[in-house]
């Protein structure tokens, strides 16, 4: 009789039973640490911040609903048209947002409650507060000097702190699940995202009637083109750098508490968003270059998302290396497979362009992801799940390419 | 050494309240971050607006101003009356624009005037702005109630206008097409406020202009 292979991260003691190695330890402090695979629960009836969620969702959802129901009636077809644009549009975005999130991902039951929050509560909040902003300064300052520079103004406070706050539910809400930069980053973008959509379909509501409501078809459609081409830019960008700073300001088990850095992301955003609204004003005279400026901004706003999302995603990787070595260490995978998914897109394909093999190669991969995942799920223990996830990733290896 | 069953029992499932955490029903850690999104979002909804309520709006007008408006028109408004949105012609914004709505106000009678680019007639326009109106009001707002009659202004421009009534207010639409920029007013009142202000809404309505011409 043969003695049975300890599981993955475990040695046999002389006594005999089995106990974690080290990189044992170490997966089980970052799955802690990470709360990947945590499961959220929205309804959590002792939690104060679901309520305060439930209390500002449902009036901005039914204020939208209401405002984009009754143009319907007006302009049936233009409005249908944008909506179903706009929501091919953020379905892009979403696709691509939760694809970067590929590491210790977070749970898709959050990113929905994200974007519900931007595309509602922090809808609700800001335009409450956006319109009587502008007036007040227009009564202060004179309604000229409100358009030049009322709206970077009041749009940068009013929204970023809107979609902001709504990081702050979602801590109260999961706190296990949010616990890096990185995952501020994740659901900025999706609560940005929330936002933008809402937003848009308002303005092409608002549109619809412009210029005596002639030709709303045409009027419709210039306002989808022009914040389809530019909006990219704007609110998802924005509530991604705002909300990575909220994260860094606070301070969570995967993110050490840097206020000055978290300040500096937050003023960061509130600025480039105050520089893209008041771009009109300060180019004052030379405004009919307007979109030269905002192709400008665009890329500048780029390059700053990139660069967090490069300084961000490290503890990400980290985690996914150590919830990864029992593996290798037990030689359930390769360390040249484990470094292929804990690197970036580069490493990945570097593993994959094997003559021959390549689509073995991918799925192998993939199946490994889901190994991680089943561990993570599993609190790093061992279930039905994760010896199946192992079982499969042997299936797939076994596979002739 | 711990073994892995050892290392689970000490994660709380989630969602679970340890007994010293719990307040009258609720987790405590929850509050926090509950009353500072309940407190920015009570500012924001409730008392931005309400200060917004606080400061009076408008100014008195200036004798001789002109509010200018997009698309190079503008109307003189009658003294007496108070400007609540608009900028006076000489007063753009960086870019040299003006905004596409002015509206001034008094006992209740407003009288407000929207620019927007517009290819066709003054009594097109009308109509437009007339079916406009019954479609977003759903036949709750105010009806035509006469025939559409020509106006011309002091500058040569040919309009038309029509009278508007409901059940508490009565008013006017006049519509106006200058150089490819359509121009829509809309005045409206108490139906008890009774000819008083009629003069003064004859008068802005005869000022509208391209600006320059306006006198």
């Amino acid at each position: 009789m043969t003695a049975a292979r300890p599981v993955p991260g475990t040695e046999v003691s002389p006594a005999g039973s089995p106990t974690p190695t080290d990189v044992a330890v170490d997966r089980l402090r970052v799955v802690r640490e990470s709360g990947w695979g945590t499961p959220v629960r929205f309804f959590q009836p002792r939690n104060a911040a679901v309520w305060v969620y439930i209390a500002l969702v449902g009036p901005g959802l039914f204020l939208i609903l209401h405002y984009v129901s009754s143009a319907t009636v007006v302009f049936g077809t233009p409005i249908t048209v944008a909506v179903v644009l706009f929501g091919l549009y953020g379905g892009l975005f979403w696709w691509f947002t939760q694809r970067i999130d590929r590491y210790a991902h977070l749970p898709r039951k959050l990113l929905v409650i994200a974007f519900l929050w931007g595309g509602f509560g922090a809808i609700f909040m800001a335009s409450s507060a956006n319109t009587p902003v502008l007036s007040i300064l227009g009564k202060v300052f004179g309604l000229s000097w409100a358009s030049d520079w009322g709206a970077g103004i009041a749009a940068p406070i009013d929204e970023e702190l809107a979609k902001g706050l709504g990081l702050l539910l979602l801590i109260a809400l999961a706190s296990r699940a949010v616990s890096t930069a990185f995952d501020g980053f994740i659901l900025g973008a999706f609560i940005g995202l929330g936002f933008q959509i809402v937003e848009d379909v308002t303005y092409a509501v608002a549109g619809a009637g412009a210029g005596f409501g002639a030709d709303p078809s045409m009027s419709t459609l210039k306002v989808v083109g022009v914040r389809m081409a530019l909006g990219f830019g704007a609110n998802i960008a924005y509530s991604a750098i705002f909300c990575t700073g909220l994260i860094c300001f606070l301070g969570r088990p995967g993110q050490p508490r840097r206020v000055g850095v978290g300040l500096g992301l937050m003023l960061t955003a509130m600025l480039l968003h105050s520089v893209w609204d008041n771009t009109a004003g300060i180019l004052g005279p030379a405004a009919p270059f307007a979109l030269v400026a905002w192709v400008v901004m665009t890329a500048i706003t780029l390059t700053i998302v990139v660069q967090i999302f490069r300084r961000t995603v490290g503890v990400e990787r980290a985690y996914m290396r150590a919830v990864l070595a029992p593996e290798v260490e037990a030689g359930t995978i390769t360390a040249e497979e484990a470094e292929a998914l804990a690197g970036d897109r580069k490493a990945r394909k570097a593993y994959r362009q094997v003559a021959q093999d390549r689509d073995r190669r991918r799925l192998v991969l993939l199946a490994a992801h889901d190994l991680a995942d089943e561990l993570g799920s599993a609190n790093g223990a061992e279930t039905h799940r994760v010896s199946f996830a192992r079982g499969e990733l042997a299936r797939i290896r076994s596979r002739q390419g | 050494m711990p073994t892995l069953q050892q290392f689970d029992e000490t994660v709380a499932p989630e969602g679970w309240v340890p007994v010293e955490q719990r307040w009258a029903g609720l987790d405590r850690r929850s509050l926090r971050p509950a009353a500072v999104v309940l407190a920015v979002a009570a500012v924001m909804i409730f008392a931005i607006p309400a200060l917004d309520r606080a400061i009076p709006a408008g100014r008195a007008v200036v004798p001789g101003e002109v509010l200018a408006l997009d698309g190079g028109v503008g109307f003189t408004p009658a003294e007496g009356w108070e400007v609540v949105d608009g900028v006076a012609l000489g007063d753009p914004t960086r870019s040299g624009e003006y905004p596409s709505t002015a509206a001034v106000l008094v006992d209740a009678v407003s009288f407000e005037v929207t620019t927007a680019d517009f290819a066709g007639t003054p009594q097109e326009l009308l109509t437009q702005i007339e079916d406009l109106d019954e479609r977003t009001s759903a036949g709750r707002g105010p009806e035509v109630s006469g025939n559409p009659r020509p106006v011309r202004t002091e500058s040569g421009q040919e309009g038309v206008m029509t009278e508007t009534r409901s059940a508490t207010t009565t008013g006017l639409i006049a519509a106006f097409v200058i150089d490819g920029t359509g121009v829509e007013v809309v005045v409206t009142g108490p139906r008890d406020a009774g000819t008083g202000r009629a003069d003064d809404v004859t008068t802005m309505i005869e000022s509208v202009a391209p600006l320059g011409e306006n006198r």
